[in-house]
């Protein structure tokens, strides 16, 4: 019952921090709440395969998916520590960003181990809402813009998602002890109607689109980090897209066990060509680090997506590049941080000249932006290099020609642009407003970037067996 | 009964096609949330207090009493009489509508799968794909939160087509969605409103680059 729990735990530490708004109370409630989700990642480790509270589940994938929440929850705390003194100083909003952040982190958990679609389905939606409110935290136009739009959206796919339980439900309601349980519903995939399992495939995979920052539904998603503050952002465009990850993965995994395997990769295989394509292309239009960062998600899911479409040669560098990712786009909004408190704004135009005025701000950006290029020595560059590898071997040389065209034009636009900040004029108006800078901020994102560059080159047996076992349970 | 009740709840979605006052939308979710209680009540074949109790508080009180009050009260708030900014004329518009009815039962009744309600399943198709097309066409937020309503009425018949033995479970889910989605949705909506003084979509449209 240990979910259930935690689950009452962060509900309390919500309602405290909301109840008793303090700085005080928001460092308590922060400190307390990682303590309490670390510990989650190591029970879920120490109790693999086995089902919790009923509803969930500890396998693989979750729990390396909530060690990686567990880990980016200390510098999104500190991070957000930072954002607060520099943007919000009333202690009542600071408080409900808090027991937004805290809920968030738990509904995100809660996804990762759901074991019933349903319950994962109700996590999403609950991770839509609490989205919805922290883009909005900032009370301007543009943000309610965006929350409008990603709760709209939001709430259409997720309509969409259920229809596609409903399709999957349709297919065992007449079963002795059916439920809508994922290792009940692979065990039964080979006996359902094909047809029925494309139709919840394909509205799962449109529904969750959302969440996983890909074709069809990814422009709410991008709007909405435009505009979040870079510590959720750090969490939706990296955890959160997890999240939407392990809708879509498990879905797969029922397919995989039935012979629409083939038809549901080859899904997987346009869905990741055309979000790479739109990436690349809208990539040429954007004018501010955060919209840029966004589309990057979307180019490095379509990446994943096609890796997955190769079938089981793919799947271990897909995962691998899953939690590159997520370390190294996180390490890049913490550093977009600093990069808005200095220049008081997060458009190209109005930045350069940062390797002067920040050198440890400076040095990590250009280790992000190496990183999340896939330039050694970024980690991603061997995540990336086994995709392409995988696709080659498989004989896709005309997808993997393609998306290496489009990786090009991507890694240009990302020089183009970071160039113009480490190096261009120092701009006009800089030092209007003073920066509350802060000389430990670059350490979080150099410890990731190092960890991605270590993970790459140096992997330790637990990290790579963690990540075989994970992918062993799908065809 | 059962197929009057779905020439009814067709006749709710040609009506949206024709309508233009707000107020109208409001009853014609109303009367959609009645007309599928009694849809529910009539393929019910062993009546469980528990499950009856769900369908009442999903149908009736949520459906045909809630949320229209709630978006009555929007729609006073926003001062929101008439909206004449579909994309198409109404003529068009009940013709596509009554064009997406008669092809969901035609495929439908072509799909013929055992597991499925055909007329349900027939009904849940077309509605979902009116709530669409009704966003599409139209260009305010107020009809968008419409549009996503019939969408929802739309995931509900699909559930009673599936005929699951999760009712419970599916019951909670599809009331969770669209208490979260009107609830906030309409907050929301009043939040639009008082920050751009309008709540057409083109004044939502300052985040592109």
């Amino acid at each position: 019952m240990i979910i259930l729990y935690f689950f009452i735990l962060s509900v309390i530490l919500g309602v405290l921090v909301l109840v008793l708004p303090s700085k005080k109370m928001n460092i308590m409630a922060g400190i307390f709440y990682v303590i309490a989700h670390i510990s989650l990642s190591f029970f879920a480790h120490h109790h693999m395969d086995l089902t919790d509270s009923v509803y969930f589940k500890f396998d693989h994938i979750s729990v390396l998916l909530n060690a990686l929440l567990s880990l980016l929850i200390i510098p999104t705390f500190y991070h957000s520590k930072l954002y607060l003194q520099r943007h919000i100083r009333d202690v009542k909003r600071e408080s409900q960003y808090i027991a937004a952040m805290i809920m968030l982190f738990t509904a995100i958990s809660g996804v990762y181990f759901s074991e019933y679609l349903v319950i994962l389905w109700v996590c999403i939606e609950m991770t839509t809402l609490l989205v919805g409110f922290l883009v909005l935290h900032d009370r301007y136009q543009t943000p309610i813009e965006a929350s409008w739009k990603y709760l709209f959206i939001s709430s259409v796919g997720i309509a969409i998602a259920f229809m596609g339980i409903l399709f999957l439900a349709a297919q065992i309601s007449d079963r002795e002890g059916a439920n809508l349980s994922v290792s009940y519903l692979m065990s039964m995939a080979s006996t359902m109607n094909p047809v029925f399992l494309k139709t919840a495939f394909i509205l799962m995979l449109a529904g969750y689109s959302i969440k996983l920052n890909i074709f069809p539904l990814f422009a709410a998603t991008i709007d909405a980090k435009t505009v979040a503050p870079f510590p959720v952002n750090a969490i939706i465009s990296t955890c959160l897209v997890n999240a939407g990850f392990i809708g879509v993965y498990r879905i797969y995994s029922i397919i995989s066990m039935s012979e629409v395997i083939f038809w549901a990769q080859k899904v997987f295989l346009i869905t990741g060509l055309i979000s790479l394509i739109i990436a690349a292309v809208q990539l040429f239009r954007v004018k501010r680090f955060k919209r840029m960062f966004a589309f990057s998600s979307m180019e490095h899911m379509a990446l994943i997506l096609i890796a997955l479409s190769v079938g089981k040669v793919g799947y271990y560098a897909a995962i691998l590049h899953l939690v590159f990712h997520t370390l190294v786009k996180s390490g890049l909004f913490y550093q977009f941080g600093q990069i808005r408190a200095l220049y008081n704004s997060g458009w190209f135009k109005d930045t350069g000249a940062y390797i002067k005025l920040n050198p440890t701000g400076a040095l990590a950006f250009i280790l992000g932006l190496l990183s999340i290029t896939a330039i050694p020595p970024s980690g991603m560059f061997v995540s990336e290099f086994l995709i392409f590898k995988a696709l080659f071997s498989s004989g896709y040389v005309f997808v993997g020609i393609i998306s290496l065209i489009l990786l090009t034009v991507i890694i240009y636009i990302f020089f183009k642009n970071g160039l113009h900040l480490l190096y261009a004029e120092k701009p006009e108006n800089y030092g209007q407003q003073k920066a509350l800078s802060n000389k430990y901020e670059s350490i979080s994102q150099l410890v990731l970037f190092g960890l991605v560059i270590y993970l790459g080159y140096n992997p330790p047996a637990f990290f790579t067996d963690f990540i075989q076992l994970a992918i062993s349970g799908i065809n | 009964m059962i197929y009057l009740f779905i020439v009814l709840y067709g006749l709710t979605l040609v009506y949206f096609g024709l309508s233009e006052r707000v107020s109208r939308f409001v009853y014609l979710l109303s009367a959609q949330g009645l007309i599928l209680f009694a849809l529910v009540f009539e393929s019910l074949h062993e009546t469980q207090l528990i499950e009856l109790i769900l369908i009442l508080i999903e149908t009736i009180v949520v459906k045909a009493i809630l949320i229209p009050w709630f978006l009555n009260r929007l729609r006073k708030r926003n001062h929101l009489k008439r909206l004449h900014e579909s994309f198409l004329p109404v003529f068009y518009n009940v013709i596509i509508i009554v064009f997406i009815w008669v092809l969901s039962f035609v495929l439908g009744n072509n799909l013929n799968f055992e597991e499925l309600h055909t007329p349900f399943f027939s009904a849940a198709l077309a509605s979902v794909t009116c709530g669409i097309y009704f966003i599409i066409i139209h260009k305010n937020v107020f009809s968008h939160l419409t549009g996503y309503l019939i969408i929802e009425n739309g995931v509900f018949l699909l559930s009673l087509s599936v005929g699951s033995k999760f009712p419970h479970f599916v019951s909670l889910a599809v009331l969770l969605d669209v208490l979260m989605g009107v609830l906030v949705l309409g907050l929301f909506l009043n939040k639009v409103r008082d920050t751009f003084q309008d709540i057409s979509v083109q004044s939502l449209s300052k985040l592109k680059d």
